[in-house]
């Protein structure tokens, strides 16, 4: 077992594909440029807490079956942990450990009162029948129970999880404080105390980074090019409200591949294309290329909303757009971010331009608390206020500090945690 | 207008077996009819139907209590808790010489019903005391009610259970039970009970609320039902907290109120009542004839069967039965009591092709006002007037948008895709939660 820091094992002295390291690399130029001391350092890199439980269940077929979870906490000075639960063979700690520092910074960028959480159970979703999954998940919200809770630490759906699981949980702690707490626990059905707009969130931040940033461009949605990553729930939403928007998104991509437009794509018919036909390639009228070669297309905007590590040192030099929104957690690679910077382009990190999905968490959360639901307009009036704050309080960082936006987006981080925790000072 | 805040509460007693039906149709019988009827037609699973008929908990208690004579009274309590899929339980709390437990039982289930018509996070009780609130002291009261209170203490609370106001259970009782629970938790707890005192925590709207959400209902069902917006001829039975009130809205939005009633019978002006003069001669004389307006004196039965464009029967259950349903001259009834139309006048009024409203929808805004309540106390923020008046719209709005929605989707009357909107709502909370084991 490795230490418990944030940082995992690295397998190579500096291994560029390893975003955590990353992670770690900005975390540590942030705190540099704030002169932390180096307690307070130590102290931000380690979890506060973590919690390995053993999930003994009873399969199918009769047999028992005993799994391992994780919930690690690692920074509640700002209020209860936020952080998804994810399932999946490779779930390790010191991905759960990284995670959770994560979602503290994320947290802390867009101000809302969140510490980070992560959790994670170690199983192949694709080969447990619901039955199972179920049993897997109340066992698990079990063995952690003491110290989940509306005011302890709030999951939310990751990886293999969805509003199934999340209702799962929520009913199991339910019954053991013998009360319906919706608060527990967000990413739940509507009909569960859930969010309306939750669905579209992260697209819809996305979006609305994008407005700031090229407002501080000087560009114009209608003479601005655009090139999306993903078609999911970040990429596609994306497209979609940029299109509303009057971006123009000349190329969208999916796991097989992206299509091309040079005046445009009609992003509507594009997704109900999707929708219909379960891939991209054969819409008509367009160019098909693969996903790597949309990235190098020429265009002012690129949002990488797939997975991580798209941009690296190999291809950075080649990227023709002016502006990148990190719909993904970390698209970027550090040498890439280095080139990119020589090169001009302006990056909106990842930990700012997709965190319209734990605004929206936070927003169940305080409707779950008050027990009253908001419109589907007051949530996105709402996001709208937090995402372009958030945007101009990194903007102002990045121009105290000249640095990029990445960096002052954790330096805003940092710094607001690492603030409140000398406020609070040290527990005895 | 003058809003009515207290009346006597005849009204609130229509669920009571006193109400006897002319056919011996229960208003039980009436809703649960309907409720199998729903499911069915959602096709819905028939385990999970048999769990929502049947009430999670049951709670009886015995309440001791010193009278003032210095004997002992043992008088019975209970709570019946129907289903708390979509959130705390919420229900009527009652003090009745006659209480039964089968009756809570399909009370408390009702509520979980309304609440989910309305969309309100809550799941249905109902409870009470067999005890007459005519033939003891208000101390004496006092102490049953705190007793029974203490002894449900570690079932109720803003999170678990909580109280509305019901059959003898004013303000002044309400405050009671939320001193009870207070005093036991050792910090003020105003959102174990609704319908409050102002000053304790009540709500702006609350005398009103049911006559508003009705307002709003009527508004909807004129044009569902091809009547104009203005000079609806209306009849209603009733002159208290719900038909007075109501009649005073609807008189403001333009309609021709052609009739009211109280318990010493009906009347009715062809070009419309003065309606605020019948309801001050109702409340300042106890009976609406002593009014200076306009009228013809009618009785019960004749205010059903005379011509009029719209009929909204506000005081108790089956006043629209077998035997006048076939002469019954409206296009539109809206029920502003439980089971005001009897479940086969149900029948012959849709193949009639008048329009009935059913009273879980129309007689919503009460829940929802007192949901309010409960938000606003654990928030510990009140809302203006006019923000909770706002709010009671939206939710009547947003409800009748559902049914009306799902009627036409399914073909089916209002009244169906009413029970239909709340069967699938409950059920589908029930299914994503799974059984707990």
């Amino acid at each position: 077992m490795s230490q418990a820091t944030t940082v995992p094992v690295p397998s190579a002295a500096a291994n560029e594909f390893n975003p955590f390291e990353s992670m770690a690399r900005n975390f540590n130029v942030a705190a540099e440029h704030l002169g932390l001391e180096e307690g307070l350092r130590e102290v931000l890199r380690r979890p506060d807490r973590e919690l390995t439980v053993a999930i003994p269940v009873v399969m199918d077929d009769g047999k028992l079956q005993v799994f391992t979870g994780y919930r690690v906490q690692h920074n509640f000075s700002r209020g209860p942990c936020k952080g998804g639960i994810r399932y999946a063979p490779d779930v390790n700690l010191d991905e759960v450990r990284a995670l959770s520092a994560w979602m503290t910074w994320k947290c802390a960028v867009v101000d809302v009162p969140f510490g980070g959480g992560k959790g994670g159970v170690i199983c192949d979703p694709r080969k447990l029948s619901q039955g199972e999954l179920e049993r897997i998940t109340r066992r698990y919200t079990a063995g952690i129970m003491d110290i989940l809770g509306p005011d302890r630490d709030v999951p939310a759906p990751d990886v293999n999880t969805n509003e199934q699981t999340m209702a799962w949980l929520m009913d199991t702690y339910s019954m053991h404080v013998r009360r319906t707490t919706t608060a527990v626990v967000t990413g739940k059905p509507i009909a569960l105390g859930g969010s309306r707009g939750r669905r579209e969130a992260t697209g819809r931040g996305v979006m609305l980074v994008c407005r700031e940033a090229i407002k501080k461009l000087g560009l114009r949605p209608e003479n601005s090019r655009v090139v999306v990553q993903g078609s999911g729930n970040v990429g596609g939403i994306g497209a979609e409200l940029m299109h509303r928007e009057g971006y123009k998104i000349v190329s969208i991509s999916d796991q097989y591949g992206a299509i091309h437009d040079e005046k445009g794509l009609d992003i509507p018919a594009v997704m109900a294309h999707l929708k219909k036909t379960g891939k991209l390639a054969g819409f008509p009228g367009v160019r098909e290329l693969t996903s790597a070669e949309a990235l190098e297309l020429p265009c002012e905007v690129l949002v990488p909303a797939a997975t991580e590590n798209q941009i690296t040192s190999k291809n950075a030099e080649r990227i023709k757009a002016r502006l990148i929104i990190e719909g993904a957690n970390g698209p970027t690679t550090a040498p890439a971010d280095a080139i990119l910077e020589k090169k001009g382009v302006v990056v909106v990190p990842d930990i700012l331009a997709n965190a319209g999905g734990v605004t929206v968490s936070y927003f169940e959360w305080v409707q779950d608390r008050m027990g009253y639901f908001w419109t589907e307009e007051r949530v996105n009036n709402s996001l709208e206020q937090i995402m372009v704050k958030s945007f101009q309080d990194v903007d102002a960082v990045a121009t105290k500090y000249k640095v990029s936006m990445r960096i002052a987006a954790y330096i805003l981080s940092v710094d607001r945690v690492a603030s409140v925790y000398k406020l609070r000072g040290v527990f005895a | 207008m003058e809003t009515i805040h207290n009346a006597p509460n005849v009204e609130y007693d229509d669920l009571a077996p006193s109400s006897r039906s002319l056919e011996d149709e229960s208003p039980f019988a009436t809703m649960m009819a309907s409720f199998d009827e729903a499911a069915d037609q959602l096709g819905l699973d028939p385990d999970l139907y048999a769990l929502l008929r049947k009430p999670d908990r049951e709670i009886q208690v015995s309440v001791p209590t010193a009278m003032d004579d210095g004997t002992l009274a043992i008088l019975e309590g209970w709570r019946v808790q129907h289903n708390a899929g979509l959130g705390p339980y919420f229900g009527p709390l009652r003090l009745q010489p006659t209480l039964r437990v089968d009756e809570l039982r399909a009370l408390a289930g009702w509520m979980t019903w309304k609440c989910a018509v309305l969309n309100i996070p809550f799941g249905g009780a109902a409870g009470g005391i067999r005890m007459s609130s005519k033939s003891h002291s208000k101390v004496e009261i006092e102490r049953a009610v705190r007793r029974y209170v203490s002894n449900l203490l570690s079932d109720i609370g803003p999170e678990r259970d909580i109280f509305s106001s019901d059959l003898a259970t004013d303000e002044q009782v309400m405050a009671w039970v939320m001193d009870t629970v207070s005093m036991h938790a050792r910090h003020t707890e105003n959102a174990v009970v609704c319908g409050k005192p102002l000053n304790l925590g009540g709500t702006h709207g609350n005398a009103d609320a049911i006559a508003q959400g009705m307002r709003r209902i009527v508004r909807h069902a004129l044009s569902h039902a091809g009547l104009p917006q203005q000079g609806a001829r209306i009849a209603i039975q009733g002159a208290g907290r719900r038909g007075g009130n109501l009649a005073q809205l609807l008189a403001e939005d333009g309609h021709k109120i052609v009739a009211l009633s109280d318990y010493h019978g009906g009347v009715w002006n062809e070009a419309g009542l003065d309606v605020a003069s019948c309801v001050r001669a109702r409340v300042e004389h106890g009976d609406l004839r002593r009014s200076k307006s306009r009228f013809e004196p009618v009785t019960q039965d004749e205010l059903f069967t005379r011509p009029c464009d719209v009929i909204v029967p506000c005081a108790v259950a089956n006043v629209i039965h077998l035997r006048n349903a076939r002469t019954i001259q409206c296009q539109l009834i809206v029920e502003g009591a439980h089971a005001a139309v009897s479940r086969r006048a149900d029948r012959i009024l849709n193949e009639r092709g008048i329009h009935v409203v059913p009273d879980i929808l129309a007689t919503g805004g009460g829940a929802v006002v007192n949901y309010f309540e409960w938000v606003q106390n654990r928030a510990g923020y009140s809302w203006q007037p006019k923000v909770v008046q706002q709010r009671l719209e939206h939710f009547m709005d947003e409800a009748w948008a559902e049914v009306h929605g799902l009627a036409t989707e399914h073909d089916a009357r209002l009244r169906m895709a009413a029970h239909m909107v709340a069967v699938r709502r409950v059920a589908q909370a029930d299914r994503l939660r799974g059984l707990y084991a």
